[in-house]
């Protein structure tokens, strides 16, 4: 398998969020600010990687019957390795996502990965696998919290970039971030529960509308070459 | 105590609804509820597992994780006693009460990876909720779930002969729909209860 | 059958064994971390109620105040308490500097799990947050929300935060008062 092929699909034709439409929760819930979505992003990233490697490399050894439920320990494990790194070292991070750290666990795209694909490939793809598949999800989560940063508080970089101290990164969560506009003219409604549904409602249409738009010309390059060869 | 009892429920089931204001359980939730009669069951199920593993998973962790100090397995022992406990009732069902399962047998499965019964469990630890508390967290957790996804199954039943941009098909126009009723919704959050 | 439920439990039991003997380690390495940023935490939201350089933590256990959790004493200059209540979603635990005056100099959340976007608010950094804890500054006990005939304005959209926060205020100034 070809990581090339692996990267277009995890990103793009078969993104985890917008294409096979797992691990919808946390997607919506808690891309209110840059911070929390790639904080979030970079964890599920780790944790799949992690898993789908330990998963892969264990293949052979997991009798079918329990597999959903050493999937499951291995994957709780590695949640609560990264919850309790974060809480050590990234506080404010590990505050602002509260209980959808550990609920990283019943995300759908991990045991996902590990059940349709990890346990039938190698190590090696099952790694590539994990660091697209990750990647994918991250993007989508970067793309929420920008649209609904903006919309919603007219902000970006919320908490990770710190303008008043000078233009730099911060991992406190005291970066108040780029205001583009005040943020009494923000429509507080994107940062809320509704603003998630309607965002990721229209990021999948317009993912659907795109596919579709790439299948159609492809399918009209295809007609083409058809006539062309009569 | 019967305060702080009607506050947790009726915070449970409408000023923070699981589904509405807290995101928890929203793969199911877009997913079994195409239809009312399946929404129906599917809540259903949810409300029993919930209030129990949120019983059970008390216990476990005041009596073992709390009293060894062994708090850092705690995802770990939920998430093995909620797989666990729904085997189980699954197996309990089917010998037992088969009517039931026929019900809510195949919805059974599903609930493991349901984020709304692993989500109860832990807030009912980062709350500090008593047993009782727990209890009606748990329950009440999952009467909210239910309200919420047979409301939208029938927004969706209509949604269906409903004329839409065709690149909306399939989960897009569920969520936009879902976004107006999550809106809907936000009219409990002023909601005060007397204490 | 029996064989085969047998070598089953063993390998879930022998996984589940190398899972919690590694989050043990990590535990044991990250504990004490975890421990010292919650500490330095603490100290820094002192330091952001009230201006002092040393806290004393004095004794406070008046059954008329359940929710007080600790009062710490800073000679001269009055007194940091905090308190544990519920608010929309759970537990708030807020930091309240109350002055020799019995005035609030300023109030700081240590740990909430509101709502984002709504009751959250009340910590964030942002305009709105800030704004929202500067109004505190000054207010007697006799502290209340505009709509209940005070000078408080709630958060949008987040009432009973505001209020759980307002009335934790309220409680802190009377308990210090106690003291006296």
């Amino acid at each position: 398998m070809n990581p090339k092929k692996q990267f277009t699909e995890g990103l793009i034709t078969n993104n985890p969020v917008l294409v096979q439409q797992i691990g919808m929760c946390a997607t919506m819930a808690i891309t209110t600010t840059l911070f929390n979505g790639i904080g979030m992003g970079l964890s599920v990233l780790i944790i799949l990687t992690c898993c789908n490697v330990v998963i892969s490399a264990i293949r052979k050894f997991i009798p079918s019957e329990i597999r959903l439920a050493i999937f499951v320990v291995v994957i709780a494990g590695f949640v609560t390795i990264v919850d309790m790194l974060l809480q050590a070292f990234v506080p404010a991070l590990s505050e602002a996502l509260g209980v959808f750290i550990p609920l990283i666990v019943v995300n759908c795209i991990i045991i996902g990965r590990a059940e349709a694909f990890c346990q039938k490939n190698t190590v090696k793809d099952s790694f590539f696998d994990g660091i697209f598949q990750g990647i994918g999800y991250t993007c989508v989560l970067i793309l929420m919290c920008v649209i609904r940063e903006l919309l919603g508080a007219g902000r970006f970089g919320g908490g990770l970039i710190d303008v008043a101290n000078g233009f730099r990164f911060t991992l406190d969560g005291t970066g108040a971030g780029i205001q583009i506009f005040p943020e009494s003219y923000g429509a507080s409604i994107m940062s809320l529960p509704f603003g998630g549904f309607l965002t990721l409602g229209f990021l999948i249409a317009a993912m659907q509308y795109t596919l579709k738009k790439s299948a159609d010309r492809k399918a009209a390059k295809a007609e083409q070459e058809k006539e062309a060869e009569k | 105590m019967l305060g702080s009892i009607i506050q947790i429920s009726l915070g449970a089931i409408l000023i923070n609804n699981f589904i509405f204001s807290q995101f928890l359980g929203c793969c199911p939730f877009l997913g079994c509820s195409n239809k009312v009669d399946t929404a129906f069951g599917m809540g259903l199920a949810v409300v029993f597992v919930m209030g129990l593993a949120s019983a059970i998973c008390w216990v476990i962790n005041e009596y073992i994780l709390v009293a060894l100090h062994l708090e850092f397995l705690q995802t770990l022992a939920f998430i093995l006693v909620i797989a666990a406990l729904v085997q189980f009732v699954e197996m309990f069902l089917k010998k037992m009460v088969p009517s039931l399962y026929s019900a809510l047998g195949i919805f059974l499965p599903l609930i493991t990876t349901n984020c709304a019964v692993l989500g109860v469990v832990l807030l009912n630890v980062q709350n500090n909720y008593n047993f009782i508390e727990s209890l009606v967290y748990g329950i009440t957790g999952g009467i909210g779930f239910l309200l919420a996804i047979v409301l939208f199954a029938s927004v969706r039943e209509r949604v269906e002969f409903a004329e839409y941009p065709e690149c909306f098909r399939g989960f897009s126009i569920c969520l936009v729909s879902a976004a107006l009723v999550a809106l809907a919704f936000m009219g409990f959050s002023g909601m005060a209860i007397p204490v | 059958m029996n064989n085969k439920i047998l070598r089953l439990s063993l390998v879930l039991f022998a996984i589940c064994a190398v899972v919690a003997g590694v989050l043990g380690v990590i535990n044991a390495l990250t504990a004490p971390v975890i421990d010292a940023q919650k500490q330095a935490k603490t100290a820094a939201a002192f330091a952001s109620v009230l201006k002092a350089d040393r806290f004393e933590q004095i004794e406070f256990s008046n059954p008329d105040f359940p929710t007080v959790q600790t009062v710490h004493k800073a000679e001269g200059v009055g007194y940091v308490v905090t308190s544990v209540f519920s608010g929309a979603q759970g537990n708030i635990t807020l930091a309240v500097g109350v002055d020799n005056d019995n005035r609030c100099t300023g109030i700081s959340v240590i740990e909430h799990s509101e709502t984002s976007g709504l009751g959250a608010n009340a910590a964030s950094t942002g305009e709105v947050g800030v704004n929202f804890r500067a109004q505190f500054v000054g207010q007697d006990e006799s502290i209340a929300l505009a709509n209940a005939g005070g000078s408080i304005d709630a958060l949008t959209g987040a009432t009973i935060t505001s209020r759980a926060i307002t009335e934790a205020v309220a409680t802190s100034i009377r308990a210090v008062k106690s003291l006296a």
